[in-house]
């Protein structure tokens, strides 16, 4: 018989070893011994991205050798995408936080114990409370239900408001239009859809995998799939695609509303029973034709009347689909209103909580535990979320404001966990400065990344292989993260175990008096399965209610105290008929809004109009609007330190700038050319071109998620690449307060 | 378990037994593995191109599956774009064996490291392979690679061997499994086609010059193709 590749590696790098240890001297059948053993699959969550597919870790002989999709995982459904694959090589990484680590100098540090760690932090953060007050304090993290419970129930137990994630830079702006126009950020029903339209979002390659499966089965089924995008991206290259100016989606979605209104083709049923705000909004549309859009966007005019009619012939089941981060959520000053314009088609088409249309199901509402709670602080935030903006976000936060008052000297302390807003937010020496600027930074992490990097504590936890987490509703299933194997590094501990040991010393353990275990049960009461089936099948399913979940980050902003009272159900399960039961949203009126009074009483437009990007959309002759985007084989700035994601950028030269044609030609730059960008700020950098026709001609598009500072990563300092971050400045938008990642324009000249 | 991988899972089963029987009697593998092709059935890897998105999971889980070194991998891609802004278009393409049934590496293979499985796939005999590269001179799609292996510093082949442990217990290939976008299926062969055909039609609308490659190529493809656009705008096809 052949020996595979598999067998004959275990066979020619362990014959020795084996020979010794069994005694076994034919390496045939230790090859085959090593080929025969047994396999153990356990239950995880990946951890590369956010969406936490769900999965099985195979371990043969003691180590992790393969991923595969969780079947009954509703965001995995049996796949993975290539970094769910490449994460079992983040666990062995050996760049990886081993001990807890004190800061002894710039980007040094040396061992610590656990003790003396969490003493020297207790005692510095008691005097920095009684000091500075509880308003000079912060947590951040990336929000996932592990760290949502015992770092917000830490900071909530010290009295601290300000707890933070990494939604300005992502969708802070979709989540305020939807949550204001039809109550939550829901996603569009892809699968069973007959038209969908996306604006900007690129299902292929910002990947949440079923998310990914039930697009490419919307187009196999024959459905009409458009997506307007600047680029050609590898979503548009398999649809229709329709290019469009960056920055001006909110002007064609506009016209595709006046469409729908003058010609009468929006729902008028559902506008009647289920709108508040349509009169003054038709009068509102009337001005912006297909024709005044082509002029600002470049999308012909008969273009845009053509979807507005392919849509309404196709409603309720067609979407607009509601984007995440791209047009509609943390680009340009115009994001948030281009979300509530996204949010208008929707609504002409009458598709809420339709077959195809905005998908509202029901999902799963764990019981609450009784365990002692703190109450909410009242604390003012030190971020500007509920004054200075009143709409935005306080599960999320503004972490680019509050490093802007620790630069002032007014926020000593903060606690950040698996994020890093030093790399991944913009303007990178606004962020470090920030955080150079605190008393105290106490970094919880697996790896050196560079917001670790400028702690004065690192908190080592394990990998998401080695470590269990609190269950998590998904969809009308639970799902949680088991052990795969033994801990790697033996000095790491679950963040569970390090937040309850820091609440101890700074007196308010007794809101931690409780195992995960007795958290999980507790949340898992109402259910019909026990903690112990669940970590055995890692994925079950569950009671749903009648209230849908969403997924973290997307739920509504509206506070319950405004949401209209509960009458009727605010989820259905989509049947296979025509029309379904309109849920009861949760906006303030209980309907879809076109005219928020929200927006009108935190001083904003109650209905969305046409204005530009911040930056303009007039360019000069040499100039371009530097725009990002993910692949699919990287996320966050976390990944390309991964040999086998950073080999895929190297074998197909992918970390270059993407330069139009023609515009490259009239400056004399050519393909793989090395450029030099002048921001307008006056900062400087470099960057490979690859010249191609699949990009606006406006815009340089920049592939996301390289360009690393930190030292430790050296697969990444190898790879190299740029980073927009590092030109952009600090800026916040006025609703949401987000980032503006794409109001950044450079000069450009060959090198 | 489906029933198609049932059903290739129960073929393969009885013919390990007449493999066991063939290991006691001293005939090479190579010589087992053909007996097997004429009792096993016939299956394919489907790509649809189409479908595509180019996220590279099947890459990853593959070097994953096959423990591959970093720098190695059997799936690669070809990329066509063609037009000026903004009238252009832009095509994938899965470059990886194409596991012929009239197989020309496994005719030159000095060593028999090369052999045609029980479902028709080309497969590999990592350790017997000497790296001379005489497959890479006859491959009409230039897919052999050559590299020193790691662990034991001797030169070898390295491509697709349609995941031979996996097929042999009626399962996927990794790369099918994993594919997000349901691109990549494998099944019986003529299923496949007759899958892939249909596809080809309803794309015709879209893309006149759809089609399926693999039909007729070297007497038949193992890794079937379906096209948006002609083959010979592919620089590894024929």
């Amino acid at each position: 018989m052949g020996i595979d590749r598999r067998t004959f590696l275990s066979h020619t790098a362990k014959a020795a070893v084996a020979a010794a240890a069994l005694g076994v001297i034919d390496m045939r059948v230790w090859a085959q011994t090593v080929q025969d053993a047994p396999v153990v699959k356990k239950p995880s969550l990946c951890n590369m991205c956010t969406s936490e597919c769900g999965m099985h870790i195979h371990v043969k002989n003691g180590r992790p050798w393969k991923v595969t999709g969780h079947p009954d995982h509703p965001v995995s459904r049996g796949k993975l995408c290539p970094r769910a694959h490449a994460g079992l090589h983040w666990i062995y990484d050996p760049a990886r936080v081993k001990t807890p680590l004190k800061r002894v100098g710039e980007w040094q540090f040396e061992p610590i114990s656990w003790e003396q760690a969490t003493d020297q932090i207790s005692d510095q953060l008691k005097r920095i409370i009684a000091e500075h007050g509880t308003e000079s304090v912060f947590g951040a993290q990336y929000p996932r239900t592990t760290g949502s419970l015992y770092l917000n129930r830490l900071m909530h137990a010290l009295g601290v408001s300000t707890t933070q994630s990494h939604e300005a830079t992502c969708q802070a702006g979709r989540r305020i239009a939807m949550s204001h126009t039809f109550g939550a950020a829901f996603d569009a029903d892809w699968e069973n859809s007959d038209y969908l339209l996306f604006i900007g979002r690129n299902m292929g390659e910002a990947v949440r995998t079923a998310s990914a499966t039930a697009f490419a089965k919307a187009i196999e089924r024959g459905a009409k799939v458009v997506c307007v995008d600047p680029r050609l991206s590898q979503s548009a290259a398999i649809t229709e695609w329709v290019p469009i100016k960056p920055g001006t989606d909110l002007a064609l979605l506009l016209a595709l509303c006046n469409v729908l209104v003058t010609e009468n083709l929006f729902d008028r049923q559902f506008i009647s029973n289920h709108t508040n705000g349509f009169v003054p909004f038709r009068r509102h549309v009337v001005q912006y034709s297909p024709h005044w859009a082509e002029e600002i966007t470049g999308v012909p005019a008969e273009k845009i009347r053509q979807i507005a009619h392919e849509m309404a012939a196709a409603a309720p089941h067609c979407a607009v689909d509601t984007g995440w981060k791209a047009a509609v959520g943390s680009c340009y000053a115009n994001s948030t209103d281009t979300g509530r314009a996204v949010a208008y088609v929707n609504g002409l088409l009458g598709n809420i909580g339709q077959r195809g249309g905005i998908s509202v199901p029901p999902g799963v509402v764990f019981a609450t535990p009784q365990f002692p709670a703190p109450s909410a602080p009242t604390a003012p935030r030190n971020d500007g979320v509920g004054t200075e903006y009143p709409l935005a976000s306080a599960e999320s936060g503004l972490p680019h404001l509050t490093m802007q008052r620790a630069k002032e000297g007014k926020v000593k302390a903060g606690f950040i966990r698996h994020f890093n807003p030093v790399r991944s937010f913009p303007d990178y020496d606004h962020m470090r400065a920030g955080m150079r600027a605190l008393d105290l930074l106490v970094v919880f992490e697996t790896h050196m990344s560079e917001t670790a990097i400028e702690a004065h504590y690192i908190l080592p936890e394990p990998s998401f292989a080695e470590r269990e987490e609190v269950v998590k509703a998904v969809g009308d299933t639970v799902a949680m993260r088991t052990k795969a194997i033994d801990s790697v590094h033996p000095q790491t501990k679950s963040f569970d175990e390090i937040i309850t040991m820091l609440a101890y010393k700074l007196g308010v353990g007794e809101y931690f008096s409780f195992t995960l275990d007795q958290w999980n049960e507790a949340l898992l009461a109402d259910q019909p399965f026990s903690l112990a089936d669940l970590k055995r099948a890692g994925t079950l399913a569950a009671e749903v209610s009648d209230e849908p979940v969403l997924p973290a980050g997307c739920g509504s902003l509206i506070p319950p105290e405004q949401q209209a009272p509960k009458e009727r159900p605010r989820a259905f399960l989509v049947s296979g008929g025509d029309r379904n039961p309109v849920p009861q949203l949760f906006t303030p009126s209980g309907r879809f809004e076109f005219y928020s009074q929200r927006f009108a009483n935190a001083g904003f437009e109650p209905i969305a109009k046409w204005y530009p990007p911040k930056t303009g959309l007039d360019l000069g002759s040499a100039e371009f609007r530097v725009v990002h985007g993910k692949q699919a084989y990287h996320s966050h700035v976390a990944t390309n330190n991964i040999p086998i994601l950073a080999q895929i950028t190297k074998d197909y030269d992918t970390n270059r700038l993407w330069m139009n044609r023609s515009r490259a030609e009239q400056l004399g730059i050519s393909d793989n050319d090395t450029i030099r960008m002048r921001a307008r700020n006056g900062r400087t950098a470099e960057a490979r071109v690859m010249v191609t026709e699949r990009v606006h001609p406006d815009m340089l598009f920049s592939p996301a998620g390289y360009g690393n500072r930190t030292p430790y990563y050296k697969t990444s300092k190898e790879l190299g690449g740029f980073n927009p971050h590092d030109l952009a400045e600090y800026q916040h938008e006025t609703i949401s307060g987000h980032t503006m990642m794409s109001e950044l324009i450079v000069e450009v000249e060959r090198a | 378990m489906t029933k198609i991988d049932r059903r290739a899972f129960i073929k393969y089963s009885a013919a390990a037994g007449a493999a066991t029987a063939f290991a006691a009697s001293g005939i090479s593998a190579g010589a087992q593995e053909i007996s097997r092709t004429q009792q096993g059935q016939r299956m394919a890897l489907l790509m649809d191109n189409s479908l595509c998105v180019n996220c590279q999971s099947c890459r990853v889980a593959c070097q994953n599956e096959n423990s591959l070194p970093v720098s190695e991998k059997y799936i690669r891609f070809d990329y066509v774009d063609s037009g000026t802004w903004p009238d252009v278009t832009h095509h994938v393409n899965r470059h990886s064996c194409q596991h012929c049934a009239d197989a020309p590496c496994v005719d030159i293979c000095p060593v028999e490291a090369l052999f045609k499985g029980p479902q028709g796939f080309t497969h590999l005999d990592f350790e017997a392979c000497i790296g001379c590269g005489g497959c890479l001179m006859v491959c009409p799609f230039e897919v052999p690679v050559i590299s020193e292996e790691p662990a034991s510093g001797k030169p070898k082949m390295y491509k697709c061997t349609a995941c031979r442990h996996l097929i042999s217990q009626g399962k996927k290939p990794a790369c099918a499994t994993t594919c997000i976008t349901n691109a990549v299926d494998y099944g019986p062969w003529d299923e496949m086609l007759s899958k892939a055909e249909k596809r080809v039609e309803a794309l015709r609308k879209q893309y006149p010059q759809a089609s399926v490659y693999g039909k007729t190529q070297q007497d038949g493809l193992g890794l079937l193709l379906i096209l948006r656009t002609p083959a010979q705008e592919y620089p590894h096809l024929i």
